[in-house]
């Protein structure tokens, strides 16, 4: 019990943490593509997934659709939309890098920046995996329990989250400017 | 919840429609915020779009007319130097075709030149193979701002344009002056200095700032990115890609002798 209220207590700060950190991934993420969107184009391509017709657009949107979300997730509205479209976002990246990985390419994933192909060696694809699978963790928890403090959804209380978990103290909710 | 016990059902009333009023001015703020949130992702993936048409039709394909190409330069954006080092003349058309994307910014680039260039010069006077190079454009990210490598890859393709005998000297003074990765390159004049030092006349040394190859080379670029081409320097012989797995360039000797066995 005492486990549950605890936990009850905290989530929202910690939903708030994961959050924020959401969002500064996406934003890290973003700037240096917005610095060179051909390369951006570019490390697209290096996947070679996608047919060529839709790589340029898909590169110089990338940029433009992580800051989208980040701003979603910097203000907390739709927290729980934003964290299953950051979900389906990663298992797009993870499928690339999976795909990657088991066809042999050279390449670096181009998260943050950079990518395409690189010399034999250095890539590294299990640390890709595992940061992956961290940022999966995050948008898997932030769907869960997107209930946050300091978020717009929490400005639309009371009605905001009907779906949200009763036994989650929805009375801080509704007090919290 | 207002109280639920012993109240009157005036009480009961009123707070039903304070309750409706709660909930019909959360509704309000819900679709206030949806409507603000909409906009801001609409406005910025819009944003998006147009920088994408207006970036995609700045730059015209590889094979456009409205292209302005170097004399000489190839649909792949190769410039093809012949057996007496002059851009476009005495390309030999039967011996293998040997292309060479480097990017002035990549330090492994000027390695490779270091190890291979003399062979490479050698085998091309010989009239061994056909050699085309492609200045590309990748490391833009690496000059503070100042695109050293759109910058460098222009006044080349400038030089093979005007000055076709020069473009072998002033590529290799290039790479003899080539600048560190994450500093702002060489200068505008810097680069004007050492076309006129390579032997490229002054009056075409004033004219490698003026970007006249610019779109070319980014076109270049994207084109040999299609083609396979994903990082410098890359090697093909005959349009295949030499993996360095298969022949290790960078120990010396090792290209010359791989191609003298075409």
């Amino acid at each position: 019990m005492a486990f549950k209220q605890g936990f009850a207590a905290a989530q929202p700060w910690v939903s708030l943490v994961v959050r924020v950190a959401m969002a500064v991934i996406l934003f890290a993420a973003a700037i240096p593509k917005f610095q060179d969107i051909p390369q951006s184009i570019r490390a697209v391509r290096a996947y070679r997934l996608l047919p060529e017709e839709i790589v340029p657009f898909v590169g110089t949107m990338l940029p433009f659709f992580e800051v989208a979300l980040g701003i979603v997730l910097l203000v907390g509205a739709f927290t729980r939309t934003a964290a299953i479209v950051w979900l389906l976002m990663m298992a797009a990246f993870l499928t690339g890098v999976i795909w990657a990985w088991s066809t042999g390419l050279n390449i670096d994933c181009g998260c943050f920046g950079g990518g395409g192909e690189v010399a034999e060696g250095e890539t590294n694809y299990p640390i890709h995996l595992l940061e992956r699978l961290g940022f999966i963790a995050l948008g898997t928890f932030l769907a869960i329990w997107p209930r946050s403090r300091f978020s717009v959804d929490g400005l639309m209380a009371p009605a905001a989250e009907p779906d949200a978990e009763p036994a989650l103290d929805s009375s801080t909710n509704e007090a919290r400017k | 919840m207002a109280k639920n016990q012993g109240g009157s059902s005036n009480a009961k009333a009123a707070a039903a429609r304070a309750q409706a009023q709660r909930s019909v001015k959360a509704q309000e703020r819900r679709t206030t915020i949806g409507i603000i949130v909409g906009a801001a992702v609409a406005i910025l993936v819009f944003g998006g779009i147009v920088w994408f048409i207006v970036q995609s039709s700045s730059v015209p394909g590889i094979d456009s007319d409205e292209l302005s190409a170097p004399a000489g330069a190839d649909e792949t954006g190769g410039i093809p130097v012949g057996t007496g080092g002059v851009v476009g003349e005495d390309v030999p058309e039967d011996a293998p075709r040997v292309d060479i994307y480097e990017d002035f910014m990549c330090p492994v680039c000027g390695q490779f030149e270091d190890t291979n260039a003399e062979d490479i010069d050698a085998l091309r006077e010989a009239g061994t193979v056909a050699v085309y190079y492609h200045p590309l454009s990748f490391l833009d990210r690496y000059s503070n701002g100042t695109q050293f490598s759109t910058r460098s890859a222009n006044a080349a393709a400038t030089v093979a344009d005007a000055a076709p005998e020069a473009y072998l000297d002033f590529a290799h003074a290039m790479y003899a002056n080539q600048p560190a990765e994450n500093t702002e390159g060489l200068s505008d004049e810097q680069i004007e200095q050492i076309a006129i030092d390579a032997g490229v006349p002054e009056d075409v040394a004033a004219t490698l700032d003026d970007g006249l190859f610019t779109k070319w080379v980014i076109a270049a670029t994207d084109k040999a990115n299609q083609d396979g081409v994903g990082g410098t320097p890359t090697v093909m012989v005959d349009r295949e890609i030499v993996e360095q797995a298969e022949v290790p360039y960078f120990q010396p000797g090792t290209l010359r002798a791989y191609l003298e066995g075409l």
